[in-house]
């Protein structure tokens, strides 16, 4: 069963448990144990409440967990190869190429002095090397990919002109289309956007995930996002994973109490 | 474009009323503070007709309402008046003077940027480690001690122990003559007089006050650096361009350096309004033929004329610094271009 | 504990290594910032009274040395180009400088955010006129003011110390109105107006004891530049009568002896200078990150 499933999971998480180290220098326990598996070509989604140690988890596969959090236990393997052990340069190696990720505020995340066309170019000459007109015309095209209309001219704008939505169709473009990895992590990435702009960028990760073969990781605290869209769910609470499962078994037979109570919440339970 | 150019002229037109504010303020404490200056310029046995004629002549002898509207009449023709110590007009006095307070600015300043943003980013990037401590003591001494003492201690150790800088004479050795002036800048003039050989005697006199200056101003450029670079590391598009996979240089020089210099421009526009104004003491000490010499001597012998038009000119820089930091940052950061 | 350590993830390839600071780090630099401030302060003043009662000599008596003694034991820091000793006028200096700045500082810090709360508070034509006042004031060089008035109105310490708290006001007027008015319309302000209290109390009792933070803190950026500002007024002999052992006095005094070699009658007032001003710098910075949790980050 072991074998059979490292075959199948593009990313394991195994036993992962940590601590925030607080001022004084004490340790506050936030993650205990947690396992989870992205299966290859799926959409898994990790969801639980604000707090319950999903985002922490995922930006862990980066190394870009805050500073303070110092990990206990745990192995974080991507094509069998622990994550958690990896140098600054195999870290970098993996970054971006391999494992990608799309961050909640969008026009935060992109950096507010350059151009948009400008950031995805740079990220496309250090994945793929090429002259900067080369880059530039492929960001654009990535933007265009993106159903961003007039490419061209927007490229060529600061984010702080885009709209949320906007700005996020560009992140996509950079994590999934630029950097064109096996692993696209999105944390909470509808989160802050109007509901209509919300669907459209669902579909939009959807249809990119599917027409290129990506495993998908969306983060989120929106079991409505969830419910059409997953094709696994991983439940989160207080640091622990409570529940993982098809989206079919989790809707239609959620085992743990706090999954049920979710679903009451999000009134998910008489939809299904 | 039309944003841009409404920002600049409400900047300039901003700067009237505080020259209108700075003039009467000037005009008024000089005389109220300072006194009558006749006593100066009287001999001492000159009889009271004399010392009313002197009185006139310095254009004292109308109430002081009179003489405040006489002055500003002819400001609006930018006549400053006559220095009494000179002779000459004070507005042909600071243009004198200003070549030498610039000179010594621009490379000063040019030197504290030099070496105060690297220092900052440098700090920044090995934060809580030994060239944060190394650059936390060098800007706090920076800050903490008067720059004429900085000054005392440099030609101590270079021109009077080493003897490798010339002493504090101001910009020539003494004897030697000037190039004929061009631009008032003499690392530029003796250039253009095809004297190499003065450039370098020039750019030797220069060296001390200018090092001075530039340790002085690198403190606090540093410490903004490296606050701001802090800020930048942690922010969200930091933490997406590691994601994406970028290095550490493209992180710190290309991502984080550009967004942190914003602060930077700002406290360079107030430096900068500062030494061009004049570094009285450091131009006292080094015999610096510029304006904060000029503006001393004036505060010394109540030259009215003399001080009012130099506070205007400082005053009107200061405005002027501010504006051209406006213009940079519409440059660097693009939310305000908008 | 210490297997966390070892158990602790590679050490980060980026920007955010670095920025990763240890917590504890932090701490430890604030409270010994605060620490080192504090104790060299308190070093200063118990110099400055120690003066009133004992020196190693008379401080403000000429000819005790030669004149430009060299640093020995008799005269461990030398004496000056009259003979007089330079320890002891350094001490006698403390109380100058020291006293000067933080007089004047707490003169402009009590008119200067006393007006930055009406201000703030109240709004209206007089904040307008007190901002438009602040700006034209700030255009003018402040240092050069100090030298007008002081070389006008004629030298003495409380002269200075008028000038200096006079130009400090417009800076703590801005700081303490932007305060406020970040402060006016917190709910806890609004639950203290409905609850009854006179608007001038809510501003001065409930409002303004919430900034004494950041104001504490550039009080003490601002007694460091006061003291500088002393200096150089005593450097250009415009502060106090050519004898006073004040600091800056004693570095133009021995301006001279720098050009012949007698580097010490200029530098250590110097290093007096810089131990002063230094350690007001620090507690500075420490009040400011106490002040504001967010910069401790």
């Amino acid at each position: 069963m072991r074998a059979a499933a490292v075959s199948d999971a593009l990313l394991e998480i195994e036993n992962y448990s940590g601590a925030f180290r607080n001022e004084d220098g004490g340790l506050v326990p936030v993650l205990h144990q947690v396992s989870y598996r992205l299966k290859t070509g799926k959409i898994t989604a990790v969801v639980g409440e604000t707090g319950s140690g999903k985002s922490l988890t995922a930006l862990s596969v980066l190394g870009i967990q805050p500073p303070t959090f110092v990990r206990s236990s745990g192995r974080i393997l991507f094509r069998s190869v622990d994550l958690l052990t990896l140098d600054a340069r195999g870290l970098r190696a993996i970054r971006g190429s391999e494992i990608s990720m799309v961050f909640q505020d969008a026009r935060a995340a992109l950096n507010p002095v350059f151009t948009v066309g400008r950031q995805l170019a740079d990220v496309h000459r250090l994945h793929h090397g090429g002259s900067q007109r080369a880059a530039m015309k492929r960001a654009v095209e990535a933007l265009s990919r993106v159903s961003i209309p007039e490419p061209e001219r927007r490229a060529r704008q600061y984010p702080h002109e885009y709209s949320g939505g906007m700005a996020q169709r560009a992140m996509i473009a950079m994590a999934a289309l630029i950097c064109q990895p096996s692993l696209l992590i999105l944390d909470e990435p509808t989160t802050g956007l109007d509901v209509t702009i919300q669907s459209d960028i669902m579909e939009l990760i959807v249809e990119l995930t599917r027409s290129r073969g990506l495993t998908t990781c969306l983060i989120t605290h929106d079991l409505g996002v969830v419910a059409e869209t997953c094709d696994e769910v991983v439940v989160m609470n207080a640091g622990r994973v409570v529940e993982t499962g098809s989206a079919e078994a989790i809707f239609t037979r959620p085992a743990d109490p706090y999954t049920q109570r979710l679903l009451s919440a999000s009134q998910m339970l008489e939809a299904a | 474009m039309s944003r841009l150019g409404y920002m600049m002229l409400r900047r300039l037109l901003w700067v009237l009323p505080v020259a209108f504010g700075v003039v009467t303020l000037t005009f008024f404490m000089a005389r109220v503070f300072n006194g009558d200056p006749t006593e100066l310029y009287a001999p001492p046995e000159a009889t009271d007709a004399l010392r009313a004629q002197i009185r006139a002549r310095l254009g004292l002898a109308d109430p002081l309402p009179v003489q405040y509207v006489h002055y500003l009449g002819n400001l609006v023709h930018f006549d400053f008046g006559v220095s009494f110590n000179t002779g000459q007009s004070v507005a042909a006095d600071l243009s004198d003077r200003l070549p030498a307070t610039l000179e010594l600015g621009f490379v000063g300043l040019a030197l504290g940027i030099a070496i105060g943003i690297p220092a900052g980013v440098l700090a920044a990037v090995n934060r809580e480690r030994w060239p944060d401590f190394a650059l936390r003591g060098f800007t706090l001494s920076g800050m903490a001690l008067p720059q004429f003492w900085i000054g005392l201690v440099l030609i101590w150790i270079f021109f009077v122990s080493l003897h490798w800088l010339p002493g504090p004479v101001g910009r020539l050795p003494i004897g030697v003559a000037l190039p004929p002036k061009v631009t008032g800048f003499l690392l530029i003039d003796s250039l253009l007089a095809g004297r190499p050989d003065l450039w370098g005697l020039a750019l030797r006199q220069l060296a001390l006050p200018a090092i001075t200056l530039g340790i002085s101003t690198a403190a606090p450029i540093a410490r903004v650096t490296r606050a701001a670079m802090v800020e930048a590391m942690q922010s969200d598009y930091i933490r997406t361009a590691v994601a994406m996979g970028h290095g550490p240089r493209a992180i710190w020089f290309r991502y984080s350096l550009r967004n942190a210099l914003l602060p930077v421009v700002t406290l360079i526009g107030g430096i900068a309004g500062h030494i061009f104004a004049g570094a009285v003491l450091l131009e006292s000490i080094f015999a610096w033929p510029g304006l904060g010499q000029y503006a001393l001597q004036a505060i010394e012998r109540s030259d009215f004329a003399a001080l009012q038009g130099f506070v205007i000119y400082a005053s009107l820089l200061y405005v002027l610094a501010f504006l051209a930091v406006d213009l940079v940052y519409m440059l660097v950061d693009p939310r305000i271009r908008a | 504990m210490s297997s966390d350590e070892v158990m602790a993830p590679p050490s980060l390839p980026t920007s955010q290594a670095q920025v990763h600071a240890r917590p504890r780090r932090r701490r430890w630099r604030t409270t010994w910032s605060l620490r080192i401030g504090l104790a060299a302060l308190v070093f200063y003043v118990a110099v400055a009274l120690l003066s009133l009662v004992w020196t190693p000599y008379d401080p403000l008596v000429p000819g005790i040395g030669d004149g430009y003694d060299a640093p020995s034991l008799a005269f461990p820091l030398g004496t000056d180009r009259l003979g007089s000793d330079m320890l002891s006028r350094l001490m006698m200096g403390a109380r100058y400088d020291l006293g000067i700045a933080l007089t004047a500082v707490a003169i402009a810090l009590t008119i200067g955010s006393a007006l930055g709360v009406v201000a703030g508070y109240f709004g209206g034509a007089f904040d307008t006129i007190a901002m438009r006042a602040v700006e034209i004031f700030q255009a003018f060089p402040g240092l050069l003011f100090a030298m007008l008035v002081v070389q006008a109105v004629g030298a003495g310490i409380v002269n200075v110390i008028l000038v200096l708290s006079f130009v400090g006001i417009p800076d703590y007027l801005r700081l303490a109105r932007a305060e406020i008015q970040a402060k006016r319309n917190w709910q806890y302000a609004e639950a203290a107006r409905l609850a009854g209290n006179p608007r001038w109390r809510v501003a001065f009792r409930h409002l303004l004891p919430n900034s004494v933070g950041p104001l504490l803190a550039f009080t003490s950026i601002n007694a460091a530049f006061a003291a500088l500002v002393t200096a150089s007024l005593g450097f250009l002999g415009l502060g106090l009568s050519p004898n006073t052992p004040e600091w800056g006095n004693m570095i133009a005094r021995g301006q001279d002896g720098v050009m012949t070699g007698q580097w010490w009658v200029s530098f250590f007032p110097g290093l007096a200078i810089l131990g002063l001003t230094g350690s007001l710098y620090l507690l500075g910075d420490a009040l400011a990150d106490l002040a504001d949790p967010r910069r401790r980050r």
